[in-house]
C-alpha cells in the first residue's frame, strides 16, 4: 500500500527536477524558453518565435567591447541586415540594478533611438534569470537559435577579442557565419567560441 | 591595419629622445586606475648579450589586469615594441595568475601590482651605437566591477657598453619579486596524467608527497569551465583534480597545458597528454617553456 503512494510522488519529484537539470543552454540542444518584458512594454516569449531564426545579444551600454560594436555601427548593421531577412533579434540586458549597464525601460528606449539600433526587442533582465538560463558570461555574448528551437551558435560576436574599433572591419563575424551557413542548409562550422567581452554584471 | 605617417613619428621620437636623454631614465605613464612603467634589470646593454626588461603595472585597490588566458572575460595586455635594429623582444614571462570574479564568471589575472618580465635578445651590431631608445606601446584592459581599456606609451634610454652590464640596484627588488612570482618547471620525477571523461578532465599528479591544495590555470581558452569548482582530492603521493570541460570545447584535445598551484603557493608549468576516453594509461608531464605553449595556444 505504502509503495503505491510513494511511487507517484517520486515520479512527480523527478519530473519537477528534470527541467532544472537540463536548464542551461547548450549548442545542439533545445534553447531554454523564457518570457520577458521588453523595453517597449511588450511581453516576449521565446517559444512564440518557433519557425524563425532568433539571435540573442547580451548588452551592457557601458562595456567597451559593446561600445566597439555600437560606435562602429556594426551591431546596428547586423540587426538591420538580419531582421530584414526575418530573423528575430533580441537584445538582452542582464545587468543588476546599481551595476554597470543597468537601465530602465525608458533609458533603453532612448539608447536604442540614439544609437539607431534595430533589434526586434530589447529585453529587461535585471534579475539575471535569462542570463543564467543561457549561462551568459559576457557582453556582447551572442546566441543563435534555429527555427526548430535548437541553439546553433553560442559565443563571441567575432574573432577579434579587443575594444579597438579598427578591428571591426577585418573581423570574421561568427553570427553572420552561423546564420548564413544554417540558412544555406549547411552545418555551422564554428558553433561555439569563447564569448569575449565584459563580464555580465549579475547581482551576485 | 593602420597606416602611419612616419614624419611626425620621427619628429616625436627625436623630441622624446632629447627629453629622455635629459633624465636618462624610465618614464611612468598613466593607465586607467593605475600607472605603467618600463624598467630594466641592468644599467646598460652589452651587445650580443640578452637582457631583461619589465613592464611594471601599479593599480588602484581592487582593479586588475589579465593573464595570457584571461578566463571568462577580459583580455591580456598587448605590447608593440619600438626598439633599435639588433634588439628583439621575446614573449612576456607571465607570473602565476589568481582566480578573480564571482561564482558564475571566473577570470585569471593580477590585482594591485604586477611586473611582466620581457626577455630581450641583442646582436653585436648594436656596438655601433651609444644608447638604445626602447619604447613600448601597451594596450591594457583594466577592470574592477567595470572595464576600461587603456593605451600607454612608455620608454627607456639605456647606454650601450662593451663591458658586462651591472644590475640596476633601483629595479633589483622588483625583478626579484617578479622572478619569484613566475611558475617553475615541474620537477622531472613528478608524474601527471589526464583522463578524458565525458564531462571532465581528471588531472592526476604524483608528486611523491602530499598536498592539501591544487589549482589549475589553463593556458588555452575554452578547454575547461573556468567558473566550475575544481574538485580536489588528496592522494597518498599527490592529488586528483576534476576539471569540468568547457561548453565551448567541441573536439577532443591532445594536451592540457597550464599552471598548477599547490598548497605551498608554488606554481609549476605543466603540459600533460590527454588519455583517450577509456584508455587510462599514465603519462609523465613534460617540462615546457611558456612561450612554446603560447605559440601552440593560439586558437581561432
Amino acid at each position: 500500500m505504502k509503495r503505491s503512494i510513494l511511487y507517484p510522488i517520486m515520479i512527480a519529484l523527478i519530473l519537477c527536477l528534470a527541467p532544472l537539470l537540463i536548464a542551461a543552454a547548450k549548442v545542439g540542444e533545445a534553447a531554454p524558453d523564457f518570457t520577458a518584458t521588453a523595453s517597449n512594454g511588450q511581453t516576449v516569449k521565446l517559444s512564440a518565435n518557433l519557425g524563425k531564426y532568433v539571435v540573442l545579444e547580451w548588452h551592457n551600454n557601458g562595456c567597451p567591447y559593446v561600445g566597439k560594436q555600437y560606435n562602429s555601427g556594426n551591431m546596428q548593421r547586423l540587426q538591420k541586415q538580419w531582421t530584414a531577412r526575418g530573423v528575430v533579434w533580441l537584445t538582452i540586458l542582464s545587468s543588476a540594478p546599481g551595476k554597470q549597464g543597468y537601465v530602465t525601460a525608458s533609458e533603453e528606449n532612448d539608447y536604442v533611438a540614439k544609437m539607431h539600433a534595430a533589434p526586434t526587442a530589447a529585453l529587461l533582465d535585471p534579475t539575471g534569470e535569462i542570463g543564467h538560463l543561457y549561462d551568459a558570461k559576457t557582453s556582447p555574448q551572442m546566441v543563435v537559435i534555429n527555427p526548430q528551437g535548437i541553439v546553433i551558435y553560442d559565443g563571441a560576436i567575432d574573432d577579434k577579442p579587443t575594444t579597438d574599433l579598427n578591428d571591426v572591419p577585418g573581423a570574421t563575424n561568427y553570427v553572420n557565419l552561423a546564420l548564413e551557413q544554417a540558412m544555406a542548409g549547411k552545418k555551422v562550422e564554428t558553433p561555439a567560441t569563447r564569448p569575449y567581452g565584459c563580464s555580465v554584471k549579475y547581482a551576485n | 591595419m593602420r597606416r602611419r605617417n612616419s614624419k611626425p613619428a620621427a619628429i616625436a621620437l627625436g623630441l622624446a629622445s632629447l627629453l629622455c636623454a635629459a633624465n636618462a631614465g624610465a618614464t611612468e605613464a598613466p593607465i586607467p586606475h593605475g600607472t605603467i612603467e618600463i624598467i630594466a634589470q641592468n644599467e646598460s646593454i652589452e651587445p650580443g648579450r640578452d637582457f631583461n626588461l619589465g613592464l611594471h603595472f601599479q593599480l588602484e585597490k581592487g582593479w586588475h589586469i589579465y593573464w595570457a588566458n584571461p578566463g571568462d572575460s577580459g583580455e591580456p595586455p598587448r605590447v608593440e615594441w619600438n626598439i633599435p635594429t639588433g634588439v628583439t623582444a621575446e614573449e612576456i614571462e607571465w607570473p602565476t595568475p589568481h582566480r578573480l570574479g564571482t561564482s558564475a564568471i571566473v577570470d585569471y589575472g593580477y590585482e594591485d601590482a604586477v611586473t611582466l618580465i620581457v626577455p630581450m635578445r641583442t646582436e653585436t651590431i648594436l656596438a655601433a651605437q651609444q644608447t638604445a631608445q626602447i619604447g613600448a606601446q601597451v594596450k591594457v584592459l583594466v577592470c574592477r566591477e567595470m572595464c576600461i581599456p587603456g593605451k600607454a606609451e612608455v620608454s627607456l634610454t639605456l647606454p650601450i657598453k662593451s663591458q658586462t652590464a651591472a644590475p640596476d640596484s633601483k629595479t633589483a627588488a622588483l625583478f626579484a619579486a617578479a622572478r619569484k612570482s613566475l611558475p617553475q618547471h615541474a620537477p622531472k620525477n613528478w608524474k601527471f596524467s589526464v583522463d578524458d571523461t565525458i564531462s571532465s578532465f581528471v588531472l592526476t599528479g604524483n608528486l611523491g608527497h602530499q598536498t592539501t591544495r591544487a589549482i589549475f590555470f589553463p593556458l588555452n581558452e575554452s578547454q575547461i569551465d573556468n567558473a566550475a569548482p575544481q574538485d580536489f582530492a588528496p592522494t597518498a603521493a599527490g592529488f586528483r583534480l576534476t576539471l569540468r570541460k568547457s561548453e565551448q570545447l567541441l573536439k577532443p584535445i591532445a594536451r592540457l597545458k597550464g599552471v598548477l598551484r599547490l598548497s605551498d603557493d608554488r606554481a609549476y608549468w605543466i603540459e600533460v597528454p590527454v588519455s583517450k576516453p577509456g584508455a587510462g594509461q599514465s603519462n609523465s608531464g613534460a617540462n615546457v617553456r611558456p612561450k612554446h605553449l603560447l605559440e601552440e595556444g593560439k586558437t581561432t
